[in-house]
């Protein structure tokens, strides 16, 4: 392995992990000793660079150091690294890089999979404050957003135990949450192969390991797009900046606007999901001329596509996508802010997220509640109350809780 | 390459590896060109330079004998004049006089399987590696892959190339003829641009020699151009000004935030238009009118206002530094500084 010097922790100084995250460091060495198979290896690995999230001190509340401009030659050697000190989180560049060991500019890019991330907490879902807690990042105190201040909370947040104002906010997602990130990642399938013609085969679907899914495209022709044209990807599959004019409709005349119907037709793309909406094919013309009339003219009917447009558009993070030289969490390794492991899905409709990532031993251990919370996995369900003294739990549930800062975990002796 | 081209097509499209083939073929000598007969073309390629520099119009006279010969002889004369501005101002215009030809080829195309589409196609794939091929329901458009639209429309500024206002569909974005010409533009100019930069002229003849040194004198004043002070302005106005000082195309909207914000400060309309001088497409009459119509002295009557910087962002014109943090608009650029320091007084 080549690596540079942690890019965040003072040199001469170790941050000593507390126990909660010793045990869940612990959890995560046995998961990388047995089931190493579980990682997926990058094509091309030598050329790609790696990067880890160390556990902090005060786990989960705050992250410890980032370390990227790692290098393996093989999967067997990443391995090895993970079980000798296992990080938090492992993460792999979508680029390929002739030196990936060296500082960016020094890297010499050779190009990038491109990638998109779907994340359930973009979707503003009315079921997320009642499984959403505030924790105090002073004192850990957390308790459900809406039993503090109603939906709202988090915005004037008060610590009812220590004061403090400063909390973070995490979520256990439902299956609400999971669907809504699916239906999402099933639209993105549909568009990246219907409308830009990338073979199914070439995009492969994961569980991002919390809440939402990372989409990998191996198609060796976009590699070498890139930010901009990454960027014109998303906003193609956003709708962002979709002009009257592209179906057909332009400022003119006295009316204020002109109609006549693009050639190549409204039958496909945008064009036909504009015309879905809207209701018109392609002989209505006068349909779409009494739309945009209805609307107040061209600058109305502006409006009206826009709001088409956020409708129909897909919710994806811009950044992931139009970064090139990201790292990217990676497929088979374990996720900090759950436990749960990125895995590939086999069948996104069935995929059960809470059962096929939930991959850690199911050996006990102490677990103290911070907070009264209700949890299901692999089927069984678990109930959780601060008053109650500490009780034991399989690894897979008490790491889950203590990785969303709503359990504290003791080092068995 | 491999394409099979006839002589008006060569003489169409002169740039092509074809064309300097054609004249080795013919056995003709650069020595020739001193020949009286030959004094028409030297005369015909001065006046093409000088057209196309003088007056920014596309020299779009056609004779099919004597093109190949005066784009040869428009090319010693241009690498001779060993100035870049004019390098690439000529380069630009002989791409978009080729463009006009490709344009006028593709619209003619009918049948799949008409010699002419092959030759065109070739052209594309192998010149500028675009797969461009015909939509099997309607021949008046073109289809281009995905990626290979990408590679080049992402980098236009203006909002109809964005690929949400394409027609996307099974892997491919659909064209007109003019739009998939458009598409090639920057790098026709670039193939035409490396002939020039590529040519050995072992001695060049007498009498394109003394017609190049006429036209130094008379191109002269055009290119005594001003190179302006950019400290002071924000990233997006500094990059554009030095892409202008660079003589380089600079696309519209980032000429519109030029102009508007040069207005917004009080620079007057002269020197406004002379900043854009150094354009390869610079027309005074056509920049002056431009700039009065922003400043809403002509057209609409409406004052322009500069973009803003999330307008910027999105139109991928935006460099921002550490100074810019704060600011919502370029004119609001340096203006803390220049508060703080007129409170320090």
């Amino acid at each position: 392995m080549t690596m540079q010097a942690d890019n965040n922790t003072p040199a001469g100084r170790t941050k000593t992990p507390g126990t909660t995250a010793i045990a869940v460091q612990s959890v995560f060495r046995k998961y990388y000793f047995t089931q190493a198979a579980r990682i997926e290896v990058p094509d091309r690995i030598e050329e790609r660079e790696f990067g880890y999230m160390r556990f902090g001190d005060s786990f989960p509340a705050a992250g410890g150091a980032m370390v990227r401009h790692l290098a393996f030659r093989s999967v067997g050697e990443l391995v090895a690294s993970l079980i000798r000190d296992p990080p938090a989180d492992v993460f792999c560049s979508n680029a390929y890089y002739r030196f990936p060991a060296n500082e960016m500019r020094e890297k010499e890019w050779r190009g990038a999979d491109l990638i998109f991330d779907i994340d359930g907490k973009d979707f503003d879902l009315p079921c997320v404050p009642s499984h959403s807690y505030l924790v105090c990042r002073e004192c850990g105190f957390s308790d459900l957003q809406e039993n503090l201040h109603g939906p709202q909370a988090g915005l004037s947040f008060v610590c009812p135990s220590c004061k403090a104002s400063r909390p973070n906010i995490t979520s256990l997602p439902c299956t609400k949450c999971i669907d809504a990130s699916k239906n999402e990642a099933i639209r993105l399938v549909s568009l990246l192969s219907g409308d830009f013609g990338i073979e199914l085969d070439r995009i492969k679907v994961y569980f991002s390991g919390n809440n939402g899914f990372h989409l990998h495209v191996s198609d060796d022709s976009f590699n070498q797009l890139d930010s901009q044209a990454r960027s014109d990807i998303v906003g193609y599959l956003t709708g962002n900046g979709l002009m009257p004019e592209s179906i057909g409709v332009r400022k003119a005349g006295d009316r204020g606007f002109a109609i006549r119907f693009p050639r190549g037709g409204i039958s496909y793309g945008w064009r036909a999901r504009v015309a879905k909406k809207l209701k018109i094919d392609a002989s209505s013309e006068k349909k779409l001329e009494h739309i945009v009339s209805q609307k107040g003219g061209y600058a109305g009917f502006r409006t009206e596509l826009e709001r088409i447009a956020r409708e129909e558009g897909l919710v994806i993070d811009p950044q992931v996508t139009t970064d090139t030289h990201r790292v990217f969490r990676m497929p088979g390794t374990l996720n900090s802010k759950s436990g749960l492991a990125k895995v590939r899905c086999g069948n996104i409709g069935s995929f059960d997220p809470f059962t096929e990532a939930c991959l850690l031993e199911d050996q006990e251990i102490i677990t103290t509640a911070k907070a009264d919370v209700k949890v299901r996995l692999r089927g069984k369900t678990f109930r959780l109350e601060v008053k109650e003294r500490s009780i034991l739990l399989p690894a897979y549930a008490a790491v889950y809780l203590a990785c969303k800062g709503l359990a504290e975990l003791e080092i068995s002796s | 390459m491999s394409i099979r081209l006839g002589t008006s097509d060569i003489a169409k499209y002169p740039f092509l590896r074809e064309a300097s083939e054609y004249v080795r073929q013919t056995g003709f000598g650069f020595e020739e060109f001193d020949r009286p007969e030959m004094q028409y073309i030297v005369d015909r390629a001065a006046r093409r330079i000088e057209q196309e520099i003088v007056t920014g119009q596309v020299f779009d006279e056609f004779d099919e004998r004597t093109e190949i010969l005066t784009f040869l002889i428009s090319l010693m004369i241009v690498k001779s004049l060993g100035m870049e501005p004019i390098l690439r101002k000529y380069s630009l215009f002989e791409s978009m006089r080729a463009e006009k030809f490709l344009v006028r080829d593709l619209e003619q195309l009918k049948s799949k399987n008409e010699k002419r589409q092959l030759l065109l196609f070739k052209i594309f794939e192998e010149l500028f590696k675009v797969k461009v091929d015909i939509d099997t329901t309607d021949s008046r458009l073109f289809k281009v892959r995905v990626v290979d639209y990408l590679l080049r429309a992402s980098h236009f500024h203006e909002q109809e190339w964005k690929l949400v206002n394409r027609l996307v569909h099974g892997g491919y974005v659909y064209l007109d003829a003019d739009e998939t010409v458009r598409l090639i533009r920057v790098e026709l100019s670039a193939l035409i641009y490396d002939r020039v930069k590529e040519m050995s002229i072992p001695s060049v003849p007498d009498a394109i020699k003394s017609r190049t040194e006429n036209l130094k004198e008379k191109l002269r004043p055009y290119f005594e151009y001003r190179t302006y002070k950019v400290s002071d302005y924000p990233p997006c106005v500094k990059h554009a000004i030095e892409v202008m000082n660079r003589g380089e195309n600079l696309p519209h909207s980032a000429r519109v935030m030029l102009a508007t914000y040069m207005l917004a400060i009080e620079k007057p309309v002269d020197e406004i238009i002379a900043l854009f001088q150094n354009a390869p497409d610079y027309n005074e009459r056509i920049t002056r009118y431009q700039v009065q119509h922003l400043a809403g002295e002509k057209g609409s009557r409406t004052r322009y206002s500069v973009p803003s910087c999330d307008k910027l962002r999105n139109e991928n014109l935006c460099f921002a530094t550490a100074e810019c943090s704060g600011i919502i608009n370029p004119v609001q650029f340096g203006r803390r500084a220049r508060n703080n320091d007129n409170a320090g007084r």
